[in-house]
């Protein structure tokens, strides 16, 4: 009997955790896998429909562009990320006088709200009213529709977004170029390499695993694009901003489509599986 | 061997190597003991705290209305009155919890069975779907619903409300109709309302006076006044402050769908007046006399003169007062085509009555609720919140004729009350209104397509989305 209890003490100690990976976890997942052949708008019976939903998907333009414009967003937002982040890691890794007030005010944008954040932003880059715009007139330079035009408001959301988080990735490159030993520099200075060959040959393969971190973070971050234009564009103009996450809910919350949106999202969760994959092989080599 | 908290491992392996003795005696003792009950007590809690309120027999009456302050107060005195007079019927109002917006507010109740018994504030495009979902109760079945309602709404409203498996689940209770509100000052000599003997103003004057109106003020090259605004989001639900008030106008109230009992709905709307209407909106975005930019971000475009043209609803009365006592304006009906002829019909915006299959006594609801809409109540409506009640004969009624003529700037809604309509009574009408959203962009804000393509692509997909 005592040790039957003695058994069963680890079970107990861990089920409060299984308890909530069961119902918040696996069982939205199994559910969710489950919704995939179904049709349900929430307040009527589940109706199966077989793989209907899964072939839907393949013949929805909306849902195809929406994912088009994750990767416009995301061809922009990574590259970008990653030179600022590490051009201003690189700038306050130096002996620069104010550096711990630079460091905190680069991180500032991460810890503020991201809503707060895009309504600013969409109020600096109205046509009329922005104060971007303002300045640029005031310099001569012709007004830019950021968030009017179909051909630039992704751009102009990606950038903000690129704005918002570098802070974060600033501090990642921050601690990788940290781990650098001095004596590779010391190595090359006595060799003669140049400030750009010792970034290019010793801190660029010393920091890979920052960099990977920073691509697969940004890239999950980046297929996760949703606030910023939910509330700056609703998607808009011409669907040109409507992120896969985005149509998603629209399928889920403005139509009451659950099955669909349920294929939607595992659809789309195995393909950041295998994006990651990917960029893990190719980074890795 | 040492434990982790200290001391020598005694005898007895593994397992006790793992654990302190305090805690190994909290989780043997305490858990073999307490830990049964106690989940037993949690369990009962949560399922107490899960069971819903509305199933408890012979509670008091729920009744959810608008969350604004003017509807609060209709709410309360009627509520109150209610009590006074039926004190064996208990019934008490909460306004509508907070939320993104009061469909979703009213889904989730539907789906975590929390609905109110009453409910006065249902958008009439939504009540298709909760009638097919069977949670609302079927108000023809209730002795007397079907003569109260005869003699309240005339016969086209009466078959608008009806549902497609017959039954009426709604009480037609208040209207907000949409009309153009015009800085008559602003637009005197440029924009004259030449439609049916000055009563409206037509396609034509309306783009001749956006060409006169817009201007670039501070003369950096771009417009910085319109003639007017309205919203450019492809939202589905801003069409019905522009794009379907308009094609009503212009049609006489024609449907958007053709229902037929028994039958897939169609697309209706692929005809001259969509086409028109497309055409006459993408004249004013092309040629700037609309703003693309989005002002509603901004301060008050009509109070700042920025534009002077606006299609909105009777709420506009009370803010106007408030906020512009200086401004001169007036409200028409809807633009039109000069060749439109007949009553220039609009969107009625309409909120109406349901009672949800949870409400443990239906009649006794019904009888509240007729204290809402009849003539007193009705009257209480106009004074608390200056929204139509949504009743024939308002105009003509000698009941209402004191406060319209106390409040002439409300007279024009009253007036425009008779030529009405709210939305097609389908479950998919919001989806209907978006691809119409999408090719409202496409077409009118962005110019990428002819009017007559956008309403051919827009009926098309809609009779997809319909199963055609």
């Amino acid at each position: 009997m005592k040790l039957t209890s003695k058994r069963l003490t680890p079970y107990i100690l861990i089920t409060p955790y299984l308890l909530h990976v069961a119902v918040f976890v696996l069982f939205p997942v199994a559910f969710s896998i489950v919704l995939t052949f179904h049709s349900w708008n929430i307040i009527s019976p589940m109706k199966y429909v077989g793989l209907d939903n899964y072939a839907h998907l393949l013949k929805d333009r909306l849902f195809w562009q929406s994912l088009w414009n994750t990767v416009r967003f995301l061809l922009v937002h990574i590259p970008l990320q990653i030179v600022v982040a590490l051009a201003l890691a690189e700038f306050l890794n130096g002996p620069i006088r104010g550096r711990a007030f630079f460091r905190a005010s680069f991180f500032l944008p991460v810890i503020v709200s991201g809503v707060v954040v895009t309504i600013l932003w969409q109020q600096l880059l109205g046509f009329n009213a922005g104060m971007i715009n303002k300045v640029l007139t005031g310099m001569s330079i012709p007004k830019v529709p950021w968030l009017e035009s179909p051909d630039v408001a992704m751009y102009a959301i990606a950038l903000m977004a690129t704005w918002k988080n570098v802070g974060l990735y600033i501090i990642l490159f921050l601690v990788g170029l940290q781990t650098v030993p001095m004596q590779y520099y010391e190595a090359a200075d006595l060799e003669g390499a140049t400030r750009w060959q010792k970034f290019r040959y010793v801190t660029l393969p010393m920091i890979n695993p920052t960099i990977f971190m920073v691509v697969v973070l940004s890239t999950i971050g980046g297929f996760s694009l949703f606030i910023e234009p939910y509330i700056m564009t609703e998607g808009g103009p011409l669907n040109s901003t409507l992120s896969a996450v985005m149509y998603i809910y629209r399928q889920a919350f403005q139509y009451y489509h659950m099955g669909y949106s349920a294929t939607l999202g595992f659809f789309f969760a195995l393909l950041i599986l295998a994006v990651v994959a990917v960029q893990k092989k190719y980074v890795e080599e | 061997m040492i434990r982790k908290t200290g001391g020598v491992v005694p005898e007895g392996g593994e397992d006790e190597r793992e654990i302190p003795g305090r805690v190994r005696f909290f989780f043997l003792s305490a858990g073999r003991f307490l830990s049964y009950p106690l989940v037993s007590l949690c369990s009962l809690l949560l399922l107490t705290a899960c069971q819903p309120e509305t199933s408890t027999p012979n509670r008091p009456l729920l009744f959810w209305c608008s969350n604004n302050a003017a509807e609060i107060t209709l709410a309360r005195e009627f509520t109150d009155q209610w009590q006074r007079n039926e004190p064996q019927t208990p019934l008490r109002f909460q306004p509508i919890p907070e939320g993104q917006s009061s469909e979703e507010i009213i889904l989730a109740s539907v789906v975590g069975k929390t609905t109110p018994d009453i409910y006065a504030n249902m958008w009439q495009g939504s009540v298709e779907m909760y009638a097919k979902a069977g949670v609302l109760v079927p108000l023809d079945t209730i002795p007397g619903f079907l003569d109260f309602i005869s003699e309240r709404c005339d016969s086209a409203v009466v078959t608008e409300i009806t549902s497609t498996d017959g039954h009426i689940y709604q009480v037609p209770w208040k209207v907000n109709p949409i009309m153009t509100l015009s800085n008559t000052q602003a637009l005197a000599k440029l924009l004259p309302a030449t439609h049916a003997g000055g009563s409206a103003y037509t396609y034509d004057a309306f783009i001749a006076a956006g060409e006169a109106f817009k201007k670039d003020l501070n003369r950096d090259g771009y417009t910085d006044q319109w003639l007017g605004y309205t919203e450019v989001k492809a939202l589905w639900y801003q069409r019905l402050f522009n794009f379907y008030p308009l094609y009503l106008a212009a049609s006489g109230g024609a449907p958007l769908l053709t229902i037929v009992p028994g039958q897939k709905a169609r697309a209706a709307f692929n005809n001259q007046y969509a086409v028109e209407v497309f055409r006459f909106l993408q004249t004013l975005y092309k040629n700037d006399y609309f703003s693309k930019e989005r002002l509603s971000a901004t301060r008050d475009p009509f109070l700042d003169q920025r534009i002077a043209i606006e299609f909105t609803g009777p709420w506009q009365v009370s803010f106007l007062k408030r906020y512009g006592p200086d401004l001169h304006y007036q409200f028409y009906p809807m633009p039109v085509p000069a060749s439109q002829r007949g009553p220039i019909y609009t969107y009625a915006d309409p909120k109406n009555i349901v009672l949800f299959n949870t409400c443990p006594n239906p009649t006794a609801a019904w009888a509240f609720v007729r204290t809402l809409v009849d003539r007193p109540g009705d009257l209480r409506l106009l004074e608390l919140t200056g929204q139509m009640p949504r009743r024939k004969n308002l105009t003509t009624d000698p009941f209402f004729a004191g406060y319209l003529t106390q409040n002439p700037r409300l007279k024009p809604f009253a007036e425009q009350a008779r030529f009405l309509r709210g939305v097609d009574n389908h479950e998919q009408i919001v989806e209907v209104f978006d691809i119409i959203s999408q090719e409202y962009e496409a077409c009118v804000v962005y110019n990428r397509k002819t009017p007559e393509a956008a309403i051919a692509d827009a009926a098309k997909a809609v009779d997809v989305l319909l199963g055609n």
